[in-house]
């Protein structure tokens, strides 16, 4: 402890929007994207072009969803650790191509299709997760290469990992994945010195989560947390959406199937969420083809009708948070909102009705998570030394048992890091090898929970079945992660591990696919850097033709005539050629060339004999 | 009480300081792996006892869990991060263990030598048929939806759970020196919690938890 390290930046990758934090002695602030504006937030949208090669992110790349619907990724995160079968239904409502992932194993996984380029969730997400740490890395002007990421707290270990992953891919040495709610309240707490206890109720884009923390001398301990993977603001839209279409549909006979018309449904259907938050009702109205246009009339009631069903599935969670801690309303000090789906007034009535308190709304809902993951990376990086987080495991840990049960092994709610270790023996006599189902979930049976992937113990030593005892210790960590390791009791020499995970990927899959995204990126930026060239070559040759044109008496015919045809050799070479250095010494060239024709110009001008106008001004040319 | 003393470096190994836990040292954050000998109660540097008040064990948590943690390793070996990991989990358990009464009495069972509950299996001998009684009282109440009728039996069964809490806290603290016929007697009294649990669990039986995963 104590030595000077690496800075570490605090990033909230959210479903729909991201940010970065840094957090210094003055405490904890989300990075702007430049000096002159206050934006902190980047959409979690990737652009791609039709070859699959990454073009914008963020902002920019969200203004062209609606023309660009199927090269145009976003809610990434609801595809992070997840099998292909899991996601079929959600894959129904994103406009972009996802398919299964063709991998020689048993493993269940999910891809996206751009062009003649695939990328699992986690690439995608690393790609944004490098947005990110460019931002950061511009405003410190230093790289950057370690990161708190923040996740939701019902994240199962194999989301934690996926996300992990990205990371790396990203360039990023994760040090520490932190849950959303927590993070929330480190940073509504952290200049609060007096004891409390808070709830974080935390409703995101696709997840929705609540969690029961008490702070007491700085430390931050979860005493439960509950939610839903699969409840969000999204399902708002997604029920305005499902209205609208049918409505049209009995209307005009018509089925929405162009992703354009989904696209735009989707974002009118956020803007009218957006507007209810402060007025009575909102018109819509929505050209659908042939003339025919929509309107539509939504009032505030419709609306909280519409939604009453989701928001009362998170109160129920609410109320079995509490019993976790066994606590009542009563008990609780303080309400955090959290993500902008709190904005809507219905939610925040209901939230306060559950608690009998009225929700803290002070800080941003759309920024505490970010600030907070600036607030851990202080913790860990030593500037921050009188706060810390003791959080809990979402979910119960098991093995699949011998007729499919669920064998439970660490209990949810349980304080993490924690463990707990479990003998295996033989079946067979001469067996070698063990495999085991490790499980994450509350049911009963193995089938109905979360499989994280077959452990498979190797060197077991070949005796008669039920002789081998091979203690294995299954270790939480810090970051709801799970370790494994094994040891043959009679030896005491440690057995290996083998990991097969289900909806995940192998470290040396990861390794592979850092490397790639350094290539693609070097490819996407130099095919960028040739649009550049290319651009900057057009440019300087309309210059020399402008002036070629306006100055025409101080040169003579064949003058002209041999630049206007070096000037279109030139248009098609940049054409044919595709190498940016080529293109630049041949623009430099003819630049060259060209300086005693501007010098002509420029005398002509100024003995006045030739009126120059604006148009030939020197201008910067485009930036490459 | 159980005066035991904790056999293990006495001194910090790395600046020689006093400590005052057997993992951890206040002065250099040097860790030590939990010796052989140390029990929950070494761990989390507490005095032996049944008679616990569950604000200092949670100040004693607090104060160990800020000193482990690995959010304080960050910057160290690999070695000392794993290390404070593994230390970590298992105050967590031991924290987890001494802050729940019936956890603790039988952990304290435990390492007084007591039997096992796979050893012992019985329950107090009019046990058995009062459970049997209640489970068809709370089987008619739940088929006939009768509320108040359900809220007696919670209390009634709430009751008799505290009455037997009450004789485990009196008795736990003499384990050290108590016989095998008492230890045993002990063992019985636990054994009997449980069957009031399933009863209260089959009474608050909430339908939602089990629609958790969706
Ligand atoms: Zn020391």
């Amino acid at each position: 402890m104590g030595e000077k390290r690496d800075i570490i930046i605090g990033i909230d990758l959210g479903t729909t929007n991201s940010l970065v934090a840094m957090a210094d002695e003055a405490g904890p602030r989300l990075i702007a994207g430049d000096a002159e504006s206050d934006d902190v937030i980047v959409p979690s949208v990737v652009g791609f072009d039709e070859t699959g090669a990454m073009q914008t992110i963020g902002t920019s790349a969200r203004a062209h969803a609606i023309e660009r619907p199927t090269t145009t990724v976003h809610s990434i995160k609801r595809l992070m650790g997840r099998g292909f079968a899991d996601v079929e239904q959600e894959i129904a409502a994103l406009p972009y191509r996802v398919e299964k992932r063709d991998a020689a194993t048993d493993r269940d996984m999910a891809e996206v299709v751009i062009g003649a380029r695939s990328f699992t969730p986690p690439e995608v997400s690393a790609l944004i997760l490098r947005h990110l740490k460019q931002r950061a890395e511009k405003h410190f002007g230093h790289p950057v290469s370690r990161a708190v990421i923040t996740v939701p707290a019902q994240f199962d270990d194999a989301q934690r990992q996926a996300t992990r992953d990205a990371g790396q891919i990203a360039g990023l040495e994760v040090v520490r994945i932190v849950n959303e709610p927590t993070a929330a309240a480190l940073a509504y707490g952290l200049d609060r010195k007096e004891d409390a206890t808070i709830a974080v109720y935390d409703l995101g884009g696709g997840t929705f989560d609540i969690s029961i923390l008490r702070l007491e001398d700085g430390v931050f301990e979860v005493l439960a947390t509950n939610g839903d993977t699969h409840l969000g603001g999204d399902d708002f839209d997604n029920a305005l959406i499902a209205l609208f279409a049918e409505e049209i549909r009995d209307q005009f006979g018509v089925e929405i199937t162009s992703p354009t018309i989904k696209q735009q449904l989707r974002t009118l259907s956020e803007n009218i969420k957006k507007r209810l938050s402060d007025r009575d009702e909102a018109q819509i109205e929505i050209a659908i083809g042939n003339d025919k246009v929509y309107r539509k009339t939504i009032t505030r009631n419709a609306f909280e009708q519409m939604i009453a069903p989701f928001v009362i599935r998170t109160l129920d969670a609410c109320s079995r948070a509490m019993k976790t801690a066994s606590l009542t309303p009563g008990d609780i000090d303080q309400v955090v909102l959290v993500g902008g789906s709190t904005r809507v007034p219905y939610v925040r009535k209901r939230v306060a009705e559950v608690f009998n308190t009225k929700p803290y709304t002070a800080l941003n809902p759309e920024h505490v998570v970010g600030l907070g993951a600036g607030v851990q990376a202080s913790i860990l990086s030593g500037i921050e030394r009188d706060v810390l987080l003791l959080d809990v495991t979402p979910l119960s840990l098991g093995i699949e048992t011998l007729g499919g049960a669920m064998g439970k092994l660490i209990a949810a709610n349980v304080k993490i890091p924690c463990q707990a270790s479990e003998t295996f023996t033989t079946f067979k006599d001469g067996q070698t090898n063990i495999k085991i189902n490790v499980l994450q979930g509350e049911r009963e049976l193995a089938k109905d929970c979360r499989s994280l992937g077959v452990f498979e113990l190797g060197g077991v030593p070949p005796m008669p079945a039920g002789l081998p005892k091979i203690s294995v210790t299954f270790l939480i960590d810090q970051n709801g992660i799970l370790n494994v390791s094994a040891k043959e009791q009679r030896s005491g020499k440690a057995a290996s591990i083998q990991i097969i995970p289900s909806h995940g990927l192998t470290r040396d899959e990861v390794k592979r696919m850092e490397q790639e995204a350094i290539t693609h990126a070097r490819e996407d930026m130099a095919a960028h850097h040739l649009i550049d060239v290319r651009t900057t070559l057009a440019f300087d040759l309309n210059k020399v033709e402008s002036m070629l044109h306006r100055h025409s008496s101080q040169f003579d015919e064949t003058e002209i005539e041999d630049f206007r045809q070096r000037i279109a050799e030139l248009r098609t070479f940049a054409q044919s050629c595709d190498d940016p250095t080529k293109i630049n010494e041949r623009r430099e060239a003819f630049n060259h060339s060209t300086l005693p024709l501007a010098e002509r110009a420029m005398t002509a001008a100024l003995s006045g004999s030739v009126a120059t106008d604006d148009g030939d001004n020197i201008q910067a040319p485009p930036s490459n | 009480m159980d005066e035991r003393a904790i056999s293990l470096p006495v001194k910090c190994l790395s600046c020689n300081e006093q400590l005052t836990t057997p993992i951890v040292c206040d002065g250099c954050h040097t860790l030590y792996p939990v010796p052989q000998s140390a029990d929950f109660f070494d761990l989390l540097s507490i005095p032996r006892t049944f008679a616990l008040d569950s604000e200092s064990l949670s100040r004693a948590y607090r104060s160990i869990a800020r000193q482990i943690h690995p959010d304080t390793f960050g910057g160290d070996s690999i070695e000392a991060r794993n290390l404070s990991t593994r230390l970590s989990a298992q105050i967590n358990e031991a924290f987890a263990t001494l802050r729940d009464p019936v956890k603790r009495a039988a952990y304290i069972l435990e390492i007084a030598g007591g039997p096992s509950a796979i050893e012992v299996r019985e329950v107090p001998g009019t046990l058995l048929g009062e459970v049997m009684m209640l489970r068809e009282e709370i089987e008619q109440a739940q088929k006939s939806g009768d509320e108040a009728a359900m809220e007696k039996h919670r209390e009634t069964i709430t009751t008799r759970r505290e009455d037997t809490l009450r004789l485990i806290a009196d008795r736990a603290d003499a384990l050290w020196e108590a016989s095998d016929e008492d230890k045993k007697a002990f063992r019985v009294l636990l054994n009997s919690i449980k069957y009031f649990d399933n009863l209260l669990a089959e009474l608050q039986a909430d339908p939602l938890a089990a629609g958790k995963d969706h």
